[in-house]
This record gives structure tokens, sequence and C-alpha cells, in this order.
């Protein structure tokens, strides 16, 4: 015989291996679902089987309302769809104080919520409620209702209760994440879809010396910003470029519509200033709530080297003429604001100059901490890449504004007739950084400017720019007992000589070298000041890898009077 | 031979110091040692230039050094017979009105 007290033990063992072996279940066959809709029933009908109660129900919080809701029960009462505030009743608590609200006599109890009782004629004795608890605090809470023993729920249930809750809440949240990745794969598949569209409506570069090219450069995955170009029938060409107040998916449709409807109504070929006018007109009639379209239209006559153009309160465009810069302002107000605006054109002589449309995204590029890139930023960055041919060019810059930050849609248009390479090699030499070198140097970069008929006094100054800069490679970048070589490069395009340093030294800090101020009498630090009073542009970057330095420096010189010496 | 010269002679009360060729980074500490020497050795200074067919900043920079230490001590520091091309540099340097400039090696030694 055994004693009684070892019988009590056995059954206490047997009925936690029963416990455990449900909750075992209970947390895998939770796991292996993200459905929660099939899995939750059952899990929580198998609940409330193994608590022997009369009910059970599930309450999600719903992070938008902040009401609970019923989502799944088990029981003689469905009250599925019931919505609780965080605080009221048992289930309200557990979840306000995350913690298990237990209550034995449930009509005696001022926590209690009686009025599904009311409703259902339910007889709502005893309630075991635990929360959901996840690391982010309560997502809800399970509940049992009525021993069918007619007991009341002890500590143990509680602690059994509160066990089940565990495995419930991290399937729950699992589900949830999994739904939020999917949503947001979702979302993402659709903005890619929508940027490969607009990207569609892009006019496809075109081979071949064609004059026009542009770039579109969403900050995010779609744009607000657009250009075309088309040919006329009579052999000119029709271009534009615009910009949507506003950004995201409504600016992206709209972009849709009044790139078409420009591209349309420019095919009849109206003068600029009435082109504008017609589809100012009509987007009057249809935009809403405060849109409005900022937009250049012009037609380039490629006999003539002509182009018209008029802006509807797009930024202004540039007319680089070999560095110096030609601000072309707008024409009339955007569009879509002003029914009877009118606009004004202006006809250009593109000659040998290159015309820059830009969206205000272009001078909106955030350097680091400081302030917007600007017009005159631009005007600089496109100095520096003046001596490449458009397209290279364009892609420079292209690449200089996406090393800075861009926080708006960015579209850049470039007018330029192609040409053939110009740029004539004036002198290559590679020599070791030795002061002991610049003699020959200089002697041979004198008969290489004599050649050019460069005037003596300029020519003198070049001499003395370009030995300073060699110097300063030697003294500073080349210090501390390195060795190496510089090779200079001198060339010319048209009036403009071009100077190209690089050495092997590591990167110097451009930041750093700045012309000192003339007016004070000291002895270091002339080299860049003559640099800088004698060049019309120069700019030193160190290239990529960390080593290596290169110094480009440009100077405007009078034309070449070639017949001069036929004619005499 | 590459016609750098830099030759300091003694004449009565001052030291001339003449230079001859291109003025660059290869030899200007040279030329900064010559003049500072001078300078040591005297309170009056010229450097003779007409010869000088090319200078660069490092060779400016010898010259200015010369006219700050001569301030310093109170003595008498004087460039002389500048060529053009020394003085284009020097007036590209606006250093031109800083510097005492005579014609004469003989105005070194003052009035």
């Amino acid at each position: 015989m055994r004693p009684v007290a070892a019988d009590s033990r056995d059954s206490a063992r047997a009925s936690g291996r029963r416990a455990l072996s449900f909750l075992a279940d209970l947390s895998q066959s939770l796991a292996v679902s993200l459905d929660l809709k099939t899995t939750l029933g059952p899990a929580l009908t198998r609940t409330m089987d193994f608590m022997h109660a009369e009910g059970a129900s599930l309450f999600l919080l719903d992070p938008a309302t902040k009401l609970l809701e019923c989502k799944v029960c088990a029981g003689p009462v469905d009250i599925v769809g019931l919505k609780l505030e965080v605080g009221q009743g048992v289930v309200g608590r557990a979840v306000a104080e995350n913690a298990p609200q237990r209550s034995d006599d449930a009509r005696r109890d001022a926590r209690v919520n009686t009025r599904v009782d009311a409703e259902t004629g339910f007889l709502t004795r005893a309630i075991l409620c635990v929360p959901l608890a996840t690391a982010q605090g309560p997502i809800g809470a399970l509940e049992i209702i009525n021993r069918r023993d007619g007991g009341a729920f002890d500590a143990d249930d509680a602690e059994i209760l509160r066990l089940v809750a565990a495995p419930m809440a991290l399937a729950i949240n699992n589900a949830r994440l999994a739904l939020e990745v999917a949503e947001q794969q979702r979302i993402r598949r659709e903005m890619g879809l929508a940027r490969s569209i607009q990207k569609s409506l892009l006019p496809k570069r075109r081979r071949g010396k064609f004059p026009l090219i542009g770039v579109n450069l969403p900050a995010h995955e779609i744009s607000g910003d657009f250009y075309d170009y088309f040919d006329l029938a009579d052999g000119r060409l029709a271009f534009f470029v615009g910009d949507i107040s506003g950004k995201g998916l409504d600016a992206a449709f709209l972009m849709v519509r009044v790139a078409s409807l420009l591209r349309w109504s420019g095919k009849a070929a109206p003068a600029p200033a009435a082109w504008l006018r017609e589809v100012n007109t009509e987007l009057c009639e249809t935009l809403q709530n405060g849109r409005f379209v900022c937009a250049v239209v012009g037609i380039y006559d490629r006999r003539t080297h002509k182009v018209v153009i008029a802006n509807a309160g797009f930024p202004p465009g540039l007319l680089d003429h070999g560095g110096r810069f030609e601000e072309l302002p707008a024409d009339g107000p955007p569009l879509g604001i002003i029914k009877e605006a009118e606009y004004g054109e202006r006809t250009l002589d593109l000659g040998g100059a290159a015309l820059y449309l830009f969206s205000d995204g272009a001078t909106d590029v955030r350097e680091g901490a400081r302030a917007r890139l600007g017009a005159d930023g631009l005007c600089e960055l496109i100095r520096r890449y003046a001596a490449l041919a458009p397209e290279p060019r364009l892609r420079a810059l292209i690449s200089e504004l996406k090393r800075r930050r861009l926080v708006d849609d960015t579209t850049l248009l470039l007018l330029q007739e192609p040409r053939g390479s110009e740029v004539r090699e004036l002198l290559a030499l590679r020599f070791p950084a030795d002061p002991r070198e610049m003699r020959r140097v200089r002697a041979e970069l004198r008969t290489a400017l004599d050649v050019e008929d460069v005037a003596p006094e300029l020519r003198d100054r070049l001499v003395l720019v370009v030995d300073e800069a060699c110097t300063n490679v030697m003294r500073h970048a080349y210090c501390g007992g390195e060795t190496g070589t510089i090779a200079l490069r001198v060339t010319r395009e048209r009036d403009m000589l071009g100077f190209e340093l690089r050495d092997e030294a590591p990167c110097v800090d451009p930041a750093r070298i700045k012309p000192r101020d003339l007016s004070e009498c000291r002895a270091g630090g002339l080299g860049v000041a003559f640099i800088d009073a004698t060049m019309d542009f120069w700019h030193i970057e160190g290239l990529p890898g960390g080593r290596g330095n290169r110094l480009v420096m440009r100077k405007r010189v009078a034309a070449q009077v070639q017949n001069d010496r036929e004619s005499d | 031979m590459n016609g750098n010269e830099c030759i300091s002679e003694t004449l009565g009360d001052y030291v001339l110091v003449r230079l001859s060729g291109e003025v660059d980074l290869s030899w200007s500490q040279q030329v900064r040692r010559a003049i500072l020497d001078a300078l040591g050795d005297t309170g009056k200074v010229g450097v003779e230039l007409s010869q000088v067919s090319y200078i660069d900043s490092s060779g400016i920079a010898a010259l200015v050094e010369g006219f700050q230490n001569a301030r310093s001590r109170g003595s008498r520091f004087a460039l002389v017979a500048i060529s053009d091309a020394v003085r284009a540099v020097l007036e590209l340097a606006r250093l031109d009105r800083v510097f005492l400039i005579v014609a004469d090696p003989a105005a070194v030694s003052g009035s």
C-alpha cells in the first residue's frame, strides 16, 4: 500500500506532465503557422478544454483605435467583435496593468462588465484573464470563464494560463510582422513598377550627333519631374522639361498627365509662348487643391542654331558661353494658377554655347551640413567639367549631384550642338618631383605657349603659375621624404588653355588650399594666390583610393587670328 | 652651366648680393642664406636683380625675409636694378610698394 501523500504527489506529477505536454503541443501548433485565423480558434478551444472552463476568448489591441476587440472565442456565447476600452472590465484591466486578473465571484466583482451577461443570459461566475505580453508591452488578453465544476480558478490555473498566453502572444506578433513585411514588399514592388512606367515615358537617348540630352534622378522611387523632346514636321526639335509641385504618388500621376498634354500641344508646333498658354488654360481648368506645374518649353532649329524658349515659373535656365553664364529667368507664372497668364519667350543664338535647364532639385542638393548648392554652385560644377563633351559632362554633373544629398527630384536637360573634338594637346610631360626639373619644364612650357602666340606677359604669368603649382606639389604633397612624379598636360580648345597636373602623392585636403590675402606682407603661401589671381578657373581634387591629386586650371586667351600672316 | 649665380661683395659701407639666372625652389634657400648672412655682416644690404630672368614665390619669400630681418635690426635693405621679370612678380604679389627699390647700387648706401 502506498501512503496517501505519495499518491497525491504522483497525481500532481501526472497533472504537471499533462500540462507540459499540452503547452508543448500548443506552442508547436502556434509556431508552425503564420495563418492565425486557422490556428488561434482550435488553440483557444483546446485551452478552454484543458482548463476545464466553460468559455474562452482572445482580445487584441488595435494600435490605431486603442480599443480591445475580441478576435476569437470558444464556448456557448459568441462575443467576437466585442470592443472594450483599455482599463475597462477584467480584460481591459489585464491589459492596462499588464498583469493577470482573477475574479472568483464575478457577480459581486465591480471590475466585471455585466453587459454581455445581461444581453445573452449567460451567467458569469468566475473569470481568469492574463495579458498577451510582448517586449513592446501587452498586445491583448486571454480570458477563460467559469470552471466547469463550478469552483473558482486558482493560482495554478493562473500560472498555466500565463504559460499558454506566452506562445500565443509570440505567434500573433510574428504573424503581424510577417504581414507588415509582405505589405512593404508589395508596396515596394508596385513603386518599382510605377518607376519603370515613368522611366518608359522619358524619351530614349538618341545616338549620333543629337544636340539634346536629359537626365532624371528621382529623390525617391517615383518622380514629379519630367522632360521630353520630339521632332516637328518641319525638322525643328521641340522639347520641354517640368516639375510638378509636391512629391509622391499624386505628383507622379499628375506628371504623366502634364507630360502628355505638353507633348500633344507641342506637336502642332505653336510658338513656345502660345504653347505654354494653351497648356496653362487646360491645366487651370483641371488642376486641383493648389497643385501647379513649372516648365520650360522650347523649339530648336538646327539649321540656324536658334532656340526659342518660354519659361513658366521654372528655375532660370543657364546659357554657358564658354564659362560666362547668362541667366534666363522665367517668362511667366507656373502653369495651372492664373488662367489669363501671358508668357513671354526669348530667342537665343545657341552657336557654340550650351543651354542648361534644370529643376530646382539640382540646386537644392545639400553638401553635408552645408547649405544648398545653389545656382552659383551649379555654375561652378559646370565650369569644372566644361572641357568634357556634353554626354560625359552631364554624367559628371549627375555624379557630383549624387555625391551630395538629393532632397528633391532632379532633372537636367542640356542643349548643345555636338562638335568634333577640338581639344589639342600642346604639351605632355612627366617628370620627377624635384625642384631641379623645373627649369626644363618652364622652358618647354614657354616654348609651347609661344607656339600658340600667347602674349609674352601672359605667357610668363602662366609659366610662373604652373611652376608654383608644381613646387607646391613637391613641397606639400610629396612631403616627408616621399618621392614620385608629376604629370603636366597642357591643352587648348578654341580660346581656352587647359592645364592639368597629376601627382601620386597622398590626397591633400582641397579645403585647406586657399589663396592667401595678397595685401599682407609675408613670405609663405604666395603660390596659390598667384594661381588664383591668374587663372579663370582652378580646382583641385584627390583621386579615388586616397593617392594622387589632380589640379585643373583654365585660362582664356585671345582667339588666334589665323589669317593674319597670310594676308600680310 | 645654368647661369644661376649668387655673389656677395662688399662695396664701401654696404654689401651687394648679386643674383643672376632663374631664382627658383631648387636654390632659393641658398639665396635666402646669402641675404641673411649679408644682413648679419653689415647694416646696409642691396640685392641686385638686373640679371634675374625668372623668380618664383620661394625667391620672393627670400627677399621678404631679408626685408623683415633688416627692419627688425633697423638695417637698410634695398632691391637694386630689378629686371622686368622680377618687377612683374613683385607687382603680382603686391610687394612692389613694400620694398625700397633703387636703380643704382650706390643708392644702397643712402643719401
